[in-house]
């Protein structure tokens, strides 16, 4: 297999946002190429576009070919869509990434884009509603946050995780964020704001979930060859795994405080990068709510099983500890624009390990990780390194 | 014209629309049931026309017992779909050795906890366009 880098990245403004589902394409496509001015649209050979739902929210399919067409991109080795819920743009890396690998294509943008609110909030949220499984579980007006609930709670009464211990992850990514200008929120958030927000599905309240966010980011993969030839700090793809553990609730692990696909994804992205959990910087993983980074800190064994609690209250998460999870502010703080969320972590990895992360930087990154997830039973992990394996 | 875009949440549950439309029947007559491969006998939930161990299309239907217990639970208060309100209490019940997901039915939030018993509830949602009525599989604490 061919080495694969990332060579450009760059993210819109996330947030609520007075802009077109095309707009969202512009501004990411714009941040991307503005960070390797070497490259022109049509330069690139192929587009992956991840992204879950604008035919609910834009009325629109055919979306890799808007977007080639947005973009000034015109494909000639790939051109797809991926839709994998809220994993769609680590999916559509991994399949770039694939073709690049296989020498299939040499130059190709992955694109994350989604406009997930509508003139009626209610309507927003019930579109979140397709990612589950309409007859056995959206019928009932099922959403992430009682799934995500239900895992906190177990997670609570087997290992005695606190309350306080679940708000404290997310005034951790409210504060990263706060630090970055393209996150949903940039005002921080104390302990007491976040225990005394309001429920959203029991124990999980408002500051320990993501919002409906809108939102694009784009990267830029390249061969062996065009990555030494277009810039200097190329940042590789060292590892990739993917895995299932069901799609229902009621397929997944019966404790929903386990996620054994979560493992198996680490575990194979780990053993191909040739590199251990001790050895990540910094990841960016998929805290949707607080309670799943915190068992992502388990899986991915930055922590034993049931420690999670205490890895995050002694602040081992944050600067200064063992690994900076979520230094962009996360889905928490950066909000989760469902398709764009896998290809924004990429981008800030892209960030860190070329030591371009401002006010964010963490000290001498190497390796950066990130972890995309569809609910709890499907996990994407991708490594990367300043150096290939 | 009335500004929309939402669909139908509930599923097409007739003869019409679906193979699993026995189930639904069964459910409006207050019975819980399920299929059964008849070719390797294994015993899926929720009702599938495919079994994943074998491949096999053929199936066959079977009832389930009408109580259960709490697996786990959760109560949303805000933030449901146009269309549902809160508290609302989704449940993952204990049938039959399967984990059937569902919502409680008056029950007090409060007061809901693990193992408990409930009881098959089938709940009425709104007609499909033909006007047949549909149904969920609820259930409600049992007395």
């Amino acid at each position: 297999m061919k080495k694969v880098a990332l060579v450009g990245a760059g993210v819109s403004k996330f947030g609520v946002r007075k802009a077109s589902y095309r707009d969202l394409i512009w501004e990411a496509g714009k941040a991307c190429f503005d960070s390797i001015p070497a490259l022109k649209p049509k330069d690139l050979d192929g587009l992956v576009v991840g992204s879950v739902m604008p035919e609910r929210t834009a009325f629109q399919s055919h979306i890799s070919s808007l977007a080639a067409e947005a973009l000034g991109i015109r494909p000639s080795a790939l051109s797809a869509r991926t839709e994998h819920m809220c994993a769609s743009g680590t999916v559509g890396i991994r399949y770039a990434y694939a073709f690049i690998a296989a020498g299939l294509a040499d130059l190709v943008m992955v694109l994350g884009v989604e406009k997930l609110n509508q003139p009626s909030g209610d309507e927003a949220i019930l579109n979140m509603g397709t990612g589950v499984d309409r007859e056995w579980e959206a019928a009932f007006g099922l959403t992430a946050p009682p799934c995500f609930a239900l895992a906190a709670q177990r997670h609570m009464a087997a290992y005695g995780t606190t309350e306080e211990q679940l708000a404290l992850v997310g005034v951790k990514n409210h504060t990263h964020a706060a630090r970055n200008p393209n996150a949903h929120f940039n005002k921080g958030a104390t302990l007491e704001q976040v225990l005394g927000s309001r429920m959203i599905s029991s124990p999980l309240r408002l500051f320990m979930c993501s919002p409906i966010t809108d939102g694009g980011a784009a990267v830029i993969l390249a061969s062996e060859d065009r990555a030494r030839s277009l810039t200097d700090r190329p940042v590789w793809i060292r590892g990739t795994g993917q895995a299932l553990d069901g799609f229902q609730l009621t397929s997944l692990h019966e404790d929903y405080a386990h996620w054994p696909a979560l493992k198996r994804a680490a575990d194979a992205a780990y053993r191909m990068a040739g590199i251990t959990a001790a050895d990540v910087d910094l990841a960016e993983v998929h805290d949707c709510f607080s309670i799943a980074e915190m068992i992502a800190y388990e899986e991915l064994g930055f922590c034993k099983k049931g420690e999670a609690g205490a890895f995050a209250a002694a602040g081992r998460s944050d600067y200064g500890g063992d690994v900076v999870v979520n230094p962009r502010g996360g889905l928490i703080g950066c909000g989760h624009p469902l398709g764009a969320t896998g290809v924004a972590q990429a981008a800030e990895v892209f960030a860190q390990l070329r030591a371009e992360a401002g006010p964010r930087q963490v000290p001498d990154a190497a390796i950066g990780l990130t972890h995309n997830n569809s609910g709890m039973g499907e996990h994407v992990v991708m490594i990367y390194g300043r150096e290939p394996a | 014209m009335t500004y929309f875009r939402a669909l139908d949440p509930f599923p097409l549950e007739s003869a019409d629309h679906t193979k699993l439309h026995e189930f639904y029947t069964r459910l409006g007559a207050g019975r819980l049931s399920t299929t059964r491969c008849a070719k390797c006998g294994q015993t899926a939930w929720p009702p599938r026309g495919f079994c994943a161990e074998c491949a096999s299309d053929a199936f066959e239907w079977v009832d389930l017992p009408a109580e259960g217990t709490v697996h786990a639970f959760t109560v949303q208060d805000t933030g449901l779909p146009a269309g549902f309100s809160g508290p609302r209490v989704f449940a993952v019940v204990k049938v039959g050795g399967h984990r059937v997901f569902s919502i409680l039915l008056d029950a007090d939030p409060a007061r809901v906890t693990l193992g408990q018993r409930v009881r098959l509830t089938p709940l009425a949602v709104a007609a499909d366009p033909k006007g047949n009525p549909r149904w969920l599989p609820a259930f409600t604490p049992s007395a």
